[in-house]
C-alpha cells in the first residue's frame, strides 16, 4: 500500500505541471499566439515585424534603414516619389520647382496642422533645414545638405531654399530621403537631437500615423494621424504595430507561424526561399537599391602605383581580366537564393539612366564568364600568370553570407589559374579604417542608396574626391559628373548618366557584381505591400 | 557511506549541534559573511574594469570606423579615456561607490537599464527556479528511491544532459518541437505584441508581466504571458534542474543510511513515510546553499536564453550591447550583476545559516 501511494505522490509532481503547460499550450494553439489577448488593437491593425533598428527618431540624429522606417510613417515630406515611380512630386508642399537656377521654392497647403494641433507652416520646415545644419550630428544625414546655402520662410506658407550651386538636379531627391523630414518647432530642438520619449510625448507627428506607444526597439503602435494631408491616401488600415526582433530567425519564425501579419528587412536568403514554399504566405518583391561590388586600390593592387611593378595598362588588365571571370548569375543563384540578382553596371537597374556596359564589355559579351577574354586581356597587356591578388572582405558587416560570397569569387578568379587569390576576412571597426589607408588592393563594399537618383551611385564613387579614396582619377568623368548633376532636361541628364557608366566601365575603378531586391514576406491574405524605387515601406497602404 | 558526508545536515547528534553553536554565534558569521562581500565585490569590478580595458578604450572599439580620427580623439578626451588607466580605475571605484555603473553610449545610465530590465530577467530567473524544483526535486528523489537500477541510471543521464547542454540549444530544439513542429506555443518574445502594449499601459508596471497581466484582470492576457514564458523557463530552467537533481538523489540516497533512519525503520515507519517525513527534508536543506550559486549561472544563462528567445532582459540587453561594443555598457551590466550575485549569496548563506546550525565561522 505504501509503494502506490508513494508513486501516486511522485506521478502528481511530475503531472500537475504537465498538465498546466499542456493545457497552456492548449489555449495557444487555437490562434498560434497570434492575436494573444485578442482585445487590444482592431481587427485591422497590421503587426509589422523587423530586424532594422532605430538609433533616433529624431531625423537630425539617424541616417539608416530603421529609422528611415519609422520616420517615413510619421513625419510629413514637402516632396516625394508617387508608387512606382522616381518622378518627385509634391507630398506635403502645394507646388515644388526651381524659380530660380540656385532657388528651389516649395508652397504649402493653408490650414497644415501636426497631430497635436500645432500649426504646420513654412518657419517649420525652415527650422528643419536649419537644425539639420545647425545640429550635424555625426550619425545624421546633415552631409547630405551640402548643396544648401540657406532656407527663408517668407510668409506662412512660402519656403525658399537657396543653394550654393546651380540646378542642382539631387536636391529635390535629398528632399525625399534622411533629411527631409519636417519636424514640428515647438517640440524640437534647435541645436540638440531631441529625445524619442519627449517627441512621443508631444505628439509631434504630422505623417499618415502618428505614435501612441514607444518602446524603443521592442515595440512601437502607430494610429492613423487624422490631421495628415499628403501626396498618399490617409491609412487604410486601422493601425500598425511594429515589433522589433533582433534575430531574423526570430522574425521568419513570427511570420511564419503568424505572429506578425509582415515580415520587413531582413530576412536571410534561404529564409525567403523557404517561406515562399509556404501557401500560407506571399513573398512580396521589388527592386532593390543596394549594391555589392569590388573596390580597386589604384596604389597597391597588382601593377598599382605605390608597388615596385608599377604599370597603369597592366593594372588596368588585371582588373579587366577579374571582370570577365565573374559568374554573377552563379553568386546570385548559389549564394543568395536569388534574393539578389546579377548587376553589370553602376547605376542598378530600375533608375532612370541605368545600362548594363560591364555585359557586353567583359566576360562572354552577354553576361557570363569567360576565361577566355580574361586571358586574351592579360596576355595582350604582358601579365604573367596567375596573378597574386589579395582580397579582402568583412565578415561581419554584410551579412553572413559574406564569406560564402568571397569564397565563390576567389574560386571564380582561381578557375583557371590566372589568379592566386590570397582571400582574408577582417571585422568591420578594423576593416573601415584600413581600407582608406592602402591597406587592401581589392575589398568588399557595399551601398544602399540615401536617395534614389542614380547621382547617388555616381558622384560619392568617381569624383576625384570621393569616399572610396582608392586613388582613382578621371577628370573626364569627374566634370561629367558635376555636370548631369546640374541638368535640368531629363533626357539629357539621361544621357551623361549613360555616358559616366560607360566610361567608368572602362576605367573599372569599381567591379559591381550583384543587386539587392527589396523582400517583404507577409501572410496571404495581406495587401497593398508596395515596394518601389524609393525604398520605402509606406504602412499606411496595407491591409488584410 | 561517502556521500553521507555532504548530507544529512539534522543528523549531527543534539550534543554535535551544541557543540556546532559553541564554535561561533549567528550574529559573528552574519557580521563576517557581510564584511566579505566587500572584497568580493572589489575584486569582481576590478576584474571587470580591467578585461574590458584589455581591448583598448571603450570609444574607439564602440565607433572605430565610423568617425574621423580628429573626431574619435574628441570624444576620448571628452570621455578621459586618454588619462592614465590607474586615474580612470580609481574614478571608477568611486563612481561604483556612489552607485553610478556608468552610461551607456545611447546615453542610457546603466543603473536605469538594470531597471528597465531586470524585471525580465528576474522573471525568468523565478520561472526557471520553478522549473528546476519541478522538475530535479521529485525526479531526484526517485532517482534515490531506484538507486543502482535503470531507472536511477535514466535519471542521472538525464540530469547530465540537462547541466551539459549548451542553454541556447536546449532553447533552439524546445522552438523547433513545440513552435515550429507541434506550433503551440510562441516562438519568441515575452508577450504577443498587442498584450504587450496592453499589460504596459496599466499604471505603474513592474515590468514583470506575469504581475502587470494579473494586474490587467485579464485571464488571456495571462495565459499569453505564461505561453511566453514556457519555453525560456524550460531551458533555462533545466540546467539547474540537473544539479538539484543529482543533489537530491545524493542527499536523500545518504540520508537514507543514516542509522536513525534505519532506527525509525525497524520501528516500522513506512518507506513512504520515511523519504517523505525523515530522508526529504533534511536532503533539501543543502538546496538553499546550491541556489545561490545557481543564481550566477542562472543569469548568465539568461543571457543565452534571453538571446535565443528575444526576451528583453538585462541578459537581452547585455548580449545586444556587446554587439554594438558598447562596452561602458557592458562593463556597467556585468560589474552589476556581479554585486547582485554576490549580494544574493551573502542573503542565501545567511538563511542557509539560520536554518543548519553548523553553519558558522
Amino acid at each position: 500500500m505504501t509503494l502506490p501511494r508513494t508513486l501516486r505522490s511522485r506521478a502528481a509532481a511530475i503531472a500537475l505541471p504537465t498538465v498546466g503547460l499542456l493545457a497552456l499550450a492548449g489555449c495557444a494553439s487555437g490562434d498560434n499566439g497570434g492575436n494573444g489577448g485578442g482585445d487590444a488593437g482592431g481587427d485591422n491593425t497590421i503587426l509589422v515585424g523587423t530586424t532594422d533598428a532605430v538609433t533616433h527618431l529624431d531625423p537630425a540624429g539617424s541616417y539608416d534603414n530603421g529609422s528611415l522606417t519609422l520616420q517615413t510613417q510619421v513625419f510629413p515630406y514637402l516632396v516625394n516619389t508617387a508608387e512606382n515611380s522616381t518622378e518627385v512630386v509634391p507630398d506635403l508642399a502645394e507646388t515644388a520647382e526651381f524659380t530660380a537656377p540656385n532657388e528651389y521654392t516649395v508652397t504649402l497647403p493653408e490650414g497644415l496642422k501636426w497631430a497635436n494641433g500645432n500649426d504646420l507652416t513654412s518657419s517649420d520646415v525652415k527650422f528643419t533645414f536649419d537644425r539639420q545644419l545647425a545640429i550635424a550630428d555625426p550619425n545624421g544625414p546633415s552631409s547630405l545638405l551640402f548643396n544648401l546655402e540657406s532656407v527663408e520662410a517668407p510668409d506662412e506658407t512660402t519656403v525658399v531654399f537657396h543653394l550654393k550651386s546651380e540646378n542642382d538636379q539631387t536636391f529635390p531627391m535629398v528632399l525625399t530621403s534622411f533629411p527631409g523630414a519636417i519636424v514640428d518647432e515647438e517640440t524640437f530642438a534647435a541645436d540638440a537631437v531631441t529625445p524619442d520619449e519627449d517627441i512621443v510625448e508631444a505628439n509631434a507627428f504630422g505623417g499618415p500615423y502618428s505614435i501612441t506607444d514607444y518602446t524603443f526597439n521592442e515595440l512601437v503602435e502607430l494610429t492613423p494621424n487624422e490631421n495628415y494631408q499628403g501626396l498618399h491616401e490617409p491609412a487604410a488600415n486601422d493601425g500598425v504595430i511594429i515589433n522589433y526582433y533582433a534575430e531574423s530567425s526570430n522574425l521568419k519564425l513570427a511570420v511564419q507561424k503568424g505572429e506578425v501579419d509582415v515580415a520587413y528587412r531582413s530576412l536571410s536568403a534561404s529564409d525567403v526561399a523557404d517561406l515562399a514554399g509556404d501557401d500560407n504566405l506571399a513573398v512580396h518583391e521589388g527592386p532593390g537599391g543596394e549594391i555589392r561590388y569590388i573596390v580597386f586600390n589604384f596604389n597597391t593592387q597588382p601593377y598599382g602605383a605605390s608597388t615596385d611593378e608599377a604599370d597603369p595598362a597592366k593594372a588596368l588588365a588585371v582588373r579587366q581580366a577579374a571582370a570577365s571571370l565573374l559568374d554573377r548569375e552563379a553568386l546570385s543563384e548559389d549564394v543568395y537564393d536569388g534574393t539578389y540578382t546579377p548587376l553589370y553596371s553602376y547605376v542598378p537597374q530600375g533608375f532612370a539612366g541605368a545600362i548594363e556596359p560591364l555585359k557586353e564589355m567583359y566576360g562572354d559579351g552577354e553576361g557570363g564568364p569567360s576565361a577566355e577574354k580574361a586571358a586574351e586581356i592579360l596576355e595582350a597587356a604582358g601579365v604573367e600568370t596567375p596573378v597574386p591578388l589579395a582580397l579582402q572582405y568583412s565578415p561581419d558587416h554584410y551579412g553572413p553570407s559574406s564569406a560564402d560570397e568571397y569564397a565563390m569569387i576567389e574560386q571564380q578568379l582561381e578557375a583557371d589559374g590566372l589568379f592566386d587569390v590570397t582571400l582574408a576576412g577582417t571585422e568591420w571597426v578594423q576593416y573601415s579604417d584600413d581600407r582608406v589607408n592602402d591597406v587592401y588592393p581589392a575589398y568588399q563594399l557595399g551601398w544602399f542608396p540615401d536617395y534614389s537618383d542614380a547621382d547617388n551611385y555616381l558622384t560619392p564613387f568617381f569624383l576625384t574626391e570621393n569616399f572610396l579614396v582608392n586613388h582613382y582619377a578621371d577628370q573626364e568623368v569627374n566634370d561629367l559628373i558635376l555636370q548631369q548633376a546640374a541638368t535640368p532636361d531629363p533626357a539629357e541628364r539621361e544621357a551623361l548618366i549613360e555616358q559616366i557608366q560607360t566610361l567608368v566601365a572602362e576605367d573599372l575603378s569599381t567591379l559591381p557584381y550583384l543587386q539587392g531586391a527589396q523582400v517583404a514576406v507577409s501572410a496571404a491574405d495581406v495587401e497593398g505591400i508596395v515596394l518601389d524605387a524609393s525604398f520605402k515601406l509606406r504602412m499606411a497602404s496595407i491591409t488584410r | 557511506m561517502a556521500d553521507t558526508a555532504t548530507a544529512a545536515p539534522t543528523t549531527a547528534s543534539p550534543a554535535a549541534r551544541k557543540g556546532a553553536r559553541g564554535g561561533g554565534s549567528l550574529w559573528r558569521y552574519v557580521l563576517i559573511r557581510f564584511l566579505l562581500i566587500f572584497p568580493t565585490i572589489f575584486i569582481l569590478v576590478t576584474t571587470v574594469f580591467l578585461m574590458m580595458r584589455v581591448t583598448g578604450d571603450p570609444i574607439t572599439a564602440a565607433l572605430g570606423g565610423q568617425l574621423t580620427p580628429a573626431q574619435l580623439e574628441e570624444r576620448i578626451e571628452a570621455a578621459g579615456y586618454n588619462r592614465p588607466l590607474i586615474i580612470q580605475y580609481l574614478e571608477y571605484l568611486g563612481q561604483i561607490f556612489r552607485g553610478d555603473f556608468g552610461t551607456t553610449l545611447d546615453g542610457q545610465p546603466v543603473v536605469g537599464v538594470l531597471l528597465r530590465y531586470g524585471g525580465a530577467t528576474l522573471e525568468l530567473a523565478f520561472y526557471a527556479l520553478i522549473v528546476a524544483f519541478i522538475v530535479g526535486i521529485p525526479l531526484g528523489m526517485l532517482a534515490a528511491a531506484l538507486r543502482d537500477r535503470w531507472g536511477d541510471a535514466v535519471l542521472r543521464v538525464f540530469a547530465i544532459l540537462c547541466y551539459a547542454t549548451p542553454v541556447f540549444f536546449a532553447g533552439l530544439v524546445l522552438k523547433l518541437v513545440f513552435s515550429v513542429w507541434l506550433g503551440v506555443l510562441p516562438s519568441s518574445g515575452r508577450a504577443s505584441p498587442r498584450v504587450e502594449l496592453q499589460i504596459g499601459r496599466i499604471d505603474n508596471p513592474t515590468g514583470i508581466y506575469t504581475i502587470d497581466a494579473i494586474r490587467t484582470g485579464n485571464p488571456a492576457y495571462i495565459v499569453d504571458v505564461l505561453q511566453h514564458a514556457i519555453m525560456p523557463g524550460i531551458a533555462l530552467g533545466l540546467l539547474t534542474a540537473g544539479v538539484f537533481l543529482r543533489l537530491v538523489r545524493t542527499n536523500v540516497i545518504g540520508t537514507l543510511a543514516m542509522p536513525y533512519i534505519d532506527a525509525a525503520r525497524s520501528r516500522g515507519v513506512s518507506e513512504y513515510r520515511l523519504v517523505r517525513t525523515h530522508a526529504y527534508k533534511p536532503a533539501l536543506i543543502p538546496i538553499i546553499t546550491v541556489i545561490g550559486l545557481q543564481i550566477a549561472m542562472l543569469l548568465g544563462g539568461a543571457v543565452l536564453t534571453e538571446t535565443t528567445f528575444e526576451w528583453m532582459g538585462l541578459g537581452f540587453q547585455l548580449s545586444e550591447y556587446l554587439k554594438a561594443r558598447d562596452y561602458v555598457a557592458v562593463q556597467g551590466i556585468v560589474a552589476l550583476l556581479a554585486v547582485i550575485v554576490a549580494l544574493t549569496n551573502f542573503i542565501v548563506d545567511i538563511i542557509a545559516a539560520f536554518i543548519d546550525p553548523r553553519v558558522r565561522y
